[in-house]
């Protein structure tokens, strides 16, 4: 606000603006008849005349209007403009090679700030959401962008929600606006109607003037768009459009589109691939992939670039799809009929979300029917078909009581066992056909069992004495067994013996053991364990009475609801259901590759003491180091955020550890320019548009920011009036030249 | 005296063999199929005696099923009448009505998802028509079932319901006598619980210690008592994988089956 002292003269404010103005035209009328009439006359004395009557006339009108002088201290202020700077991470993109577009706005600010002194500025930035004001000034007044710290790039330029938080701000409203962009926007989309950018400057009411950052874009082929038809479910295929784009000058007429998922254990797996033609710039490839695993998955959609392509970052997406389960596949494989597998079988058709596909063996090559092949309702075990082909479908397998070596498993153990580490489930029921009776032990199925088993030649298979297994602490507190725990408490059934089962393996925990053997490192012998294996998970469940929990004495006295309970825990908890994991762990905020992210971790109570730590496993380059970063303890409330360090675009796997057994899980993202970076083009067209439909200019950066902005409001802060003369000197003045004049009339032979 | 010494050492070597730590193959017979006799209303025990012990070996030799070869028997008034899931409740006289702990006893099987076969030995050997009527057993069987569970009332299990696929092919049933094609049998959600034989199924596995069959079966013929042996086992498998052979895995194979040549 400037303020300077001024003077001016004005008639007498007790005269009313009419008859000031009734005063002035009179005379004007007087005089023009007065001059017209004495000059058209030739005789003597008219100029005189005229003269004296000018001058007459104009003593009266001084004598009607008594001019005053005013002196006043007055204020000028300018008009409010607010400047809304780009700040979504597409200002990153580099300008022609060289700078970023942000120092290019940055420049922009600095001018327009030097150009527009008579308007207030006020900058702000936008992105996503409300603006914010961004970047104080330097000493000099110049906003400075560029440099050691940049201002965090958001992940979304939307413009719209920026003037409709300007719109509903309950402060002075602006009477201009600047945006200063590279025009690719998300809100207002590309292809917005002329009625929907005018209405974008209908709620303030005031021009909108765009400054564009940069002209021309940058040689980069991209993939500029995915989209997924409806959410992703297991075992569904999900239809994928991807929108691919060269620009710049690039010749492509053609890229080949790959979509793959990333896993823990392996390289990544290709789920399609595709060949998309490319006209004026743009072209799109449906492609349909199968998740198998639910939770959250990432999927890589990558083009192979041509050369010349300068922005590689934006050749591959790394999307995070939340795949849920329709239904949960199980393959329910029994080695012989018992009421323990009637259990599990019963127990399985009973819930309605489990599609369970079930094999039993009936008939072993010792046993005789009696009957002719017609006769008997038996199929054959389709162990190569349901280990091979249909193997990747299932989300758990269950093995009870079961002989690999009769039916021809044997060959296939190496491919359940990938298929646990690729996030399968494994389930090992007991019986005198299981673990190590059932040929399993030094195979690379023992490898994804949570227990070790004793591969020596006479190793002892079985405990017959009878059993009731004992609670572990773990197994008091692990959440997948609260549902039992609420059924029948600490009271577990008497059991028909246990496998002998090996200590629990890294990763593993515990949940029952047996109260009076131990394993060879002196020990506990597990009875049920459970453990993370690579992707997946596996669980060791080393008895065949577990349906005593339904058939039994305490069964009946808790309606047989222990065993459901059980098994719900069990395959929950394999299937990764939140109500069963140890703790929760999502992230707080998107992920964005080089700066700090964090994760949300909510542990339970009884895990509040233990040391917490989140392990970071990069997905994409499997042989860089696992990072692990401490969770601080909390002080209040059940939620804890962790900032972990800055990490490279890749696809990540965060595993929160409270202890010593399984981790939860969650995978993610970071991408560097996400979204923003899909498609570097820059839109002048679009910011033209938005300054048109609402009365604004456009102008690109390099030329001419002098804005045609509203003008400044001057305020008075002090004023004084001081007559030119006493009235009485104009009247004594218009009365003697009123004389002087009818004297030179009367000279002049007039009367 | 030195081929004694050998002797000796060989002996030795035998009972070391015998003492070194060899895989257990059994974990006891708790969870095989009991074909456990219930003994409620005045029963004493099965009126086929030696019928379970060779339903138990039947099933043993012909599956892979395990099976107690010494079922027991078990009151219903008894806790312990809930500690597996099947009874067999054979007779050939007319009950007595249940006492409340009787009835509250097998409630509590029931409620647990348990499967009874009452097995009606009452029938004369000349009801040989399709609908013969039930002896006193089998009527008072009824009667009482349905004190235990008045809700429901038994419906026939015709030759497409899964006990008659349920490890062999049957058309119909049969027992000791030819009987009534179906059987009847009580369905609470969604699973049979109880099954009614008008058939003497034990009668036709009844074998004395002799090795003889204890009944002729009636029209007669091996192929009867086959028949018969086979609908026993299938009742077994039934309790043990309950509609396992009803899953659609198995559908299309057994409709083609279906389609071929059965046993006559």
């Amino acid at each position: 606000m400037d303020t300077a002292l001024s003077s001016r003269l004005a008639v007498n404010g007790d005269l009313p603006p009419w008859a000031a103005i009734a005063a002035c035209v009179l005379v004007v009328l007087s005089l023009v008849v007065l001059v017209a009439h004495e000059l058209r006359r030739r005789e003597r004395g008219g100029l005189a005349i005229v003269a004296t009557g000018v001058l007459a006339v104009a003593a009266l009108l001084l004598a009607v209007l008594r001019p005053v002088r005013i002196a006043a201290r007055e204020s000028v202020i300018g008009a409010k403009v607010v400047v809304l700077a780009d700040q979504s991470r597409s200002m990153a993109l580099p300008q022609n090679g060289k700078d970023p577009r942000r120092d290019v706005e940055a420049r922009v600010l600095e001018r327009l700030a030097k150009e527009s002194k008579s308007a207030r500025l006020l900058t702000l930035g936008f992105g996503d959401g409300a603006p914010a004001p961004i970047a104080p000034a330097t000493a000099d007044g110049a906003l400075r962008f560029s440099g050691a710290s940049p201002p965090a790039a958001l992940p979304r330029s939307d413009l719209t929600s920026a003037l409709r938080a300007l719109g509903a701000s309950a402060e002075e409203r602006p009477q201009a606006v600047i945006v200063v962009s590279d025009g690719r926007l998300d809100d207002p989309g590309e292809d917005a109607s002329k009625e929907t950018l005018t209405a974008l400057g209908r709620e303030l009411k005031v021009p909108i003037h765009t400054v564009g950052t940069t002209r021309s874009a940058p040689p980069d082929a991209s993939v500029r768009r995915v989209s997924a038809a409806g959410a992703a479910v297991a075992h569904v295929p999900l239809p994928l459009r991807v929108e691919v784009g060269c620009a710049g000058g690039l010749s492509c007429d053609e890229l080949t589109v790959t979509a793959r998922e990333l896993r823990e254990d392996g390289p990544p797996a290709l789920l399609a691939t595709g060949l998309s033609h490319l006209k004026d710039g743009k072209g799109t490839v449906d492609l349909s992939v199968t998740l198998e695993r639910a939770g959250a998955r990432i999927i890589e959609v990558a083009i192979t670039p041509p050369s010349g392509d300068t922005i590689p970052e934006n050749d591959r997406r790394l999307l995070t799809f939340v795949v849920a389960r329709e239904r949960v596949r199980v393959l329910h494989v029994a080695g012989r009929p018992t009421n323990d597998v009637r259990a599990l079988r019963q127990w399985l058709k009973s819930d309605a979300s489990v599609d369970v596909v079930a094999f039993f063996i009936l008939r072993t090559g010792s046993d005789a029917p009696n009957a002719r092949q017609e006769d008997l309702s038996l199929i054959p075990f389709p162990v190569d078909e349901l280990f091979t082909e249909h193997l990747p479908s299932f989300d758990a397998v269950v093995l009870q009581d079961f002989d690999a070596q009769p039916y021809g498993l044997e060959k296939h153990l190496p491919q359940l066992a990938r298929y646990v580490k690729t996030g399968g489930g494994l389930i090992m029921v007991g019986g005198q056909n299981s673990f190590v009776a059932g040929g399993y032990a030094g195979t690379p199925l023992a490898e994804v069992l949570p227990v070790s088993l004793d591969s020596d030649r006479g190793a002892t298979a079985a405990d017959v004495a009878n059993v009731t297994p004992a609670w572990t602490e773990d197994g008091k507190t692990a959440p997948l067994l609260a549902p039992l725990r609420d059924v029948v408490d600490d009271e577990l059934p008497m059991m028909p013996g246990a496998n002998i089962l090996g200590d629990v393996r890294p990763g593993g925990l515990v949940l029952w053991s047996h109260p009076g053997r131990t394993t060879k490192s002196g020990q506990p012998m597990p009875i049920l364990a459970i453990g993370d294996q690579g992707d997946g998970r596996s669980i060791a469940l080393g008895i065949d009475g577990a349906w005593q929990l339904e058939f039994s004495q305490l069964g009946a006295r808790t309606s047989g609801r222990g065993y459901g309970a059980m098994w719900d825990g069990l395959l929950g908890w394999l299937m990764r259901d939140p109500r069963f994991e140890p703790g929760q762990l999502d992230l707080a905020s998107p992920c964005v590759a080089g700066e700090p992210a964090k994760l949300r971790v909510r542990a339970p109570d009884s895990a509040k003491d233990k040391p917490m730590t989140i392990e970071i496993r990069r997905l994409d380059q499997q042989d860089v180091a696992t990072t692990k970063v401490e969770v601080p303890k909390s002080t209040s409330g059940a939620t804890i955020d962790a900032t972990l360090p800055p990490l490279p675009a890749g696809g990540y796997t965060a595993r929160l550890k409270l202890g010593p057994g399984p981790t939860t899980r969650r995978d993610f993202a970071c991408e560097t320019g996400g979204d923003e970076w899909a498609d570097s083009r820059p839109d002048g067209d679009r910011l033209r548009a938005i300054a048109n439909a609402s009365g604004g200019t456009f102008r690109w950066a390099d030329e001419d920011l002098a804005l045609p902005l509203p003008k400044p409001a001057v305020i008075s802060a002090e004023r004084h009036v001081v007559p030119l003369a006493p009235p009485w000197t104009w009247t004594l003045a218009a009365a003697a030249l009123l004389g002087v004049h009818w004297f030179t009339r009367r000279r002049s032979g007039l009367s | 005296m030195k081929r004694a010494a050998l002797l000796s050492f060989a002996l030795a070597v035998v009972v070391l063999v015998a003492a070194l730590p060899r895989p257990a193959k059994a974990f006891g017979d708790v969870g095989a199929f009991d074909p456990r006799g219930l003994l409620a209303g005045g029963t004493t025990g099965p009126a086929r005696a030696s019928a379970g012990a060779r339903w138990s070996w039947e099933l043993v030799q012909r599956t892979s099923a395990p099976a107690r070869l010494k079922p027991t028997n078990v009151r219903a008034d008894d806790p312990a009448v809930v500690d597996a899931p099947f009874l067999w409740w054979s007779g050939d006289t007319a009950l007595s009505p249940l006492t409340p702990g009787e009835i509250a006893g097998l409630r509590k099987f029931f409620a647990l998802g348990g499967v009874l076969l009452v097995d009606d030995a009452g029938v004369a050997d000349d009801s040989s028509s399709e609908s013969p009527k039930p002896s006193a057993f089998g009527r008072t069987a009824r009667t009482e079932i349905a004190r235990v569970l008045p809700d429901t009332s038994p419906i026939p299990l015709a030759a497409d319901h899964v006990l008659f696929k349920s490890y062999y092919l049957l058309k119909r049933a049969e027992g000791r006598v030819a009987g009534p094609k179906t059987l009847d049998a009580i369905v609470r959600g969604g699973q049979t619980q109880v099954v009614f034989s008008a058939h003497d199924l034990g009668g036709a596995l009844a074998r004395g210690a002799t090795g003889a069959w204890e009944n002729p079966v009636v029209p007669g013929g091996d192929l009867q008592r086959e028949r018969a042996i086979r609908l026993a086992v299938n009742v077994a498998m039934y309790v043990l994988c309950s509609n396992y052979k009803d899953d659609q895995v198995h559908a299309p194979f057994l409709m083609r089956r279906r389609a071929g040549a059965l046993i006559p």
